[in-house]
């Protein structure tokens, strides 16, 4: 990467559908005539392997970069964290559900227990990850990569006064790019070369508390411990293709499957800082999470040859009247309910 | 023909009209004549859920037509302008068909709730089910726990503030 430039990396959508090839490539088109802008184009994200040249590729990149995927912006950032490709989570105005935070923006956040956050040491670094969903055309994206770019360059001149102030020049000397591995040629073929669909859960370590009812409940081995007993996906492949269960087992909607189809699982943003919608779920009928998710669970097992086990096995036991929280800010409903115009 | 009940949420009065089913997921059913002939269960939203959710922006099934289906299973997803969540099947049987002019323009589901905005026709028994007078007093017996859950995120949050 030369000096300077920002890395801008497109994740392709899965499949071929030409509305999403003609965004990715109109995008493409326009950033390469962009000065400091420093482009690459990957398959889909999630369906990179750990040797998939486009994955070798994001690990190679030192600095800051925009990645554009086809995925809720939580999904993409924690999808990078688990392939070790870490940093500041990038904030952008571009994300729809930002721009409603006019209504009550004196509200506090609902968070409450924070996440044990992410594993590995964290780089001094920004990745700002962008939905290719929010918006059809791309010029939107190219302002707002436009936008990141200043910030970026105001980031790095505050880092470079920083380790000035700071640090001793004798430092430099840490050795680290002499025990670089061979760099991959990282060429547009290679970087695209063809990926198959993959399956398994992504861990949002900055909700996730460690209570390891994911562990209990997953009954294929997914799911492991570090040495430090902090909870990681440990097998990915053991995963079963549709299978979302510990999903909907988590208490702190933590576990992502960023290609499932229901927003809540796939990554949507959570609670006030995500959508002003109340999840009427449980009131429709899908109250029991639970249930459903030992059906597919079930499901599962069966089609492996294993008995179902029902509710029997790793169901966390919680007070049943209490619900784990809805899961969407859920304030003035009934109030509004009350201003209605019938 | 009775008349119809009402359910009131706070001010506003949800119509719930005699002589029709209604399921515990806060749809209503009524037999209707299948394309073979054979009688159906058509489903819809009830006054009381199409008055938490508002506007219907965006309605998806994630089964096709002619699946089975069990009690409880997802079988779509709605987005509305206050409220989003999964749909969920209120019997187990054979889901026929879905409302096709919905997924075009879902307005229907709010200004004809219990005509044209129908959402499918399930081959299903109609066990199970329950009347509007038995309706009402679902609603009227849940409507302080419903409240709760609803507002559940507000005190939340002034609990976490004391």
């Amino acid at each position: 990467m030369s000096k300077g430039k920002l890395t801008v990396v497109i994740s392709q959508a899965p499949g071929k559908n030409p509305a999403k090839r003609a965004l990715e490539e109109n995008l493409a088109a326009s950033l390469l005539m962009e000065p400091g802008i420093e482009l690459s184009i990957i398959p889909h994200l999630y369906d990179l392997g750990p040797d998939h040249t486009g994955r070798l590729f994001l690990e190679s990149i030192p600095g800051d970069m925009v990645v554009l995927a086809w995925l809720f912006p939580r999904a993409g950032f924690w999808l990078l964290d688990r392939d070790g490709i870490r940093g500041t989570e990038g904030q952008s105005p571009l994300h729809p559900i930002a721009e409603k935070d006019d209504e009550d923006s004196d509200e506090p956040p609902p968070e409450k227990a924070p996440g044990i956050g992410p594993l590995g040491e964290v780089p001094d670094r920004t990745i700002w990850c962008l939905d290719l969903r929010d918006h059809a055309g791309h010029q939107i994206y190219l302002e707002e990569i436009r936008r990141i770019r200043a910030e970026a360059a105001l980031l790095r001149e505050g880092r470079q006064a920083a380790k000035q102030a700071t640090r001793p020049p004798a430092v430099i000397t840490l050795g680290l790019p002499t025990q670089k591995k061979p760099t991959p040629e990282f060429t547009p073929e290679t970087l695209l070369a063809p990926s198959n669909r993959r399956w398994y859960p992504v861990i949002d370590y900055s909700r996730c508390t460690n209570c390891m009812e994911c562990l209990d409940f997953c009954l294929f081995g997914v799911y492991g411990v570090d040495g430090l007993d902090r909870i990681l996906v440990e097998n990915q492949d053991s995963c079963k293709k549709g299978c979302p269960a510990c999903s909907r087992v988590c208490p702190e909607q933590a576990i992502i499957f960023p290609d499932y189809k229901s927003a809540a699982i796939a990554g949507a943003p959570v609670g006030n800082i995500g959508g002003l919608k109340i999840d009427l779920s449980k009131l429709f009928g899908g109250e029991d999470q639970m249930v459903v998710a030992a059906q597919e669970r079930d499901r599962e097992l069966v089609k492996d040859g294993r008995d179902a086990v029902g509710l029997a096995v790793g169901i966390p036991k919680r007070q049943s009247d209490k619900p784990k929280g809805p899961r969407d800010e859920l304030d003035s409903l009934v109030d509004a309910l009350d201003n209605l115009d019938i | 023909m009775a008349e119809d009940l009402w359910f009131t949420m706070g001010k506003i009065p949800a119509r719930l009209p005699a002589g029709i089913l209604y399921a515990k997921n806060h749809m209503w059913a009524r037999p209707e004549i299948g394309p073979d002939g054979n009688r159906l269960l058509r489903h819809g939203f009830t006054h009381y859920a199409i008055l938490l959710m508002k506007d219907v922006y965006f309605l998806e099934w994630n089964i096709s037509e002619g699946d089975p289906v069990t009690l409880s299973q997802e079988i779509g997803h709605i987005e509305t302008s206050k409220a989003e969540s999964g749909l969920y099947c209120p019997a187990p049987g054979t889901l026929v068909r879905f409302n096709a002019s919905l997924l075009d323009d879902p307005s229907a589901i709010n200004t004809d709730g219990y005509g044209s905005g129908w959402l499918f026709d399930l081959d299903a028994p109609d066990t199970g089910y329950m009347n509007a007078e038995q309706y009402l007093k679902y609603l009227s017996d849940n409507w302080e726990k419903t409240q709760a859950m609803l507002k559940g995120k507000m005190n939340q949050i002034e609990d976490d503030e004391s």
